[in-house]
């Protein structure tokens, strides 16, 4: 006898796939301790993709210009706003 | 057809090995196999990469919430489903064995195996209790020694027939093939064949190993 004609005598059992079943099965398994692992999504907001853009005032070559001249620095657009500040008072 | 699931809370218990003769075996002799890889670690994704045997299709990165309808769906005429579960004691363990016509409980012959691997078959007659209908279930002790059975593979036999549990015969036998066949992929038959496979170990024997549990398997379906 071929293997093929042994397996066609294997039958499938009929089986509670009802969101009732699933919901008695997690019950049995959580008291037992199996419990739901599925990891977890990294908590809070997502960063904000950047748009380099400094202030919807500021043109954008400038912005880019400074966005530019940061990255540069190894220092946020911010930080370089910071000492520009710093030189303009110095300077008044 | 049937689905087989492979379930143990503990890790390195050889379920992957399990679930990779059976498919292959069951291939081998005409069936199409459809492989579950629910374990993180990716094992049988692993083995496939390297190619899969020839009636065997795998279905990667099954989680909680597809599980029991990937299983139906996957299910049917001429097929087998074989779920291969990650080892931990989570929900996706839980909802795999309810939907299981045969669970494998594989286990070396450790006392922390057996403990742990016990938590297993409890669950699984929970879920016969809770949804009134018997689940088939058995061990198979694994990585066995192919010269002598120790004293605490022999005693731990005892108290799981004593206990009324169904502990499948042959054990598998702690070969080289079977871990290369997730390095080199496809079948034992195949890496016999191929004499650039090198295995440091007897393929032969390990065919014989993997084909009487597989036969064995196949006697607790009927």
């Amino acid at each position: 006898m071929s293997g093929s004609n042994r397996l066609a005598g294997l039958t499938a059992r009929p089986k509670g796939t009802t969101v009732e079943d699933v919901r008695r099965v997690d019950e049995v398994g959580e008291a037992r301790g199996f419990l739901d692992r599925t990891p977890r999504k990294k908590p809070g907001r997502k960063p904000s993709p950047r748009t380099w853009q400094l202030h919807p005032k500021v043109f954008p070559e400038v912005g880019e210009a400074i966005a530019v001249e940061a990255e540069r620095l190894g220092i946020t657009q911010g930080q370089l706003v910071e000492q520009m500040w710093e030189s303009y008072l110095k300077a008044r | 057809m049937p689905v087989i699931v492979m379930a143990s809370p503990k890790g390195g218990v050889g379920k992957s090995t399990c679930a990779v003769l059976l498919a292959s075996e069951f291939a081998r002799m005409g069936a199409d196999v459809t492989v579950l890889d629910c374990d993180p670690n990716k094992s049988l994704t692993r083995w496939a990469s390297h190619g899969a045997p020839s009636g065997v299709t795998l279905k990667s990165d099954v989680g909680r919430s597809e599980i029991v309808p990937t299983i139906r769906s996957a299910d049917g005429d001429g097929k087998i489903v074989i779920v291969d579960l990650e080892g931990v004691a989570s929900q996706l363990v839980s909802r795999a064995i309810s939907q299981a016509d045969l669970v494998i409980v594989p286990m070396q012959p450790t006392a922390l195996d057996a403990e742990i691997g016990s938590e297993a078959l409890a669950l699984v007659r929970e879920e016969e209790e809770a949804l009134g209908r018997s689940i088939r279930h058995a061990v198979v002790l694994t990585k066995t020694s192919a010269a002598v059975k120790s004293r605490v593979q022999k005693e731990l036999e005892e108290q799981l027939s004593g206990a009324g549990i169904d502990v499948i015969e042959p054990s598998l036998v702690a070969r080289a093939a079977f871990s290369e066949l997730f390095a080199y992929g496809g079948d034992l038959t195949a890496m016999m064949n191929d004499p650039e496979m090198v295995t440091g170990g007897k393929v032969d024997k390990a065919l014989a190993n993997a084909q009487a549990f597989t036969e064995a398997v196949y006697e607790r379906l009927k």
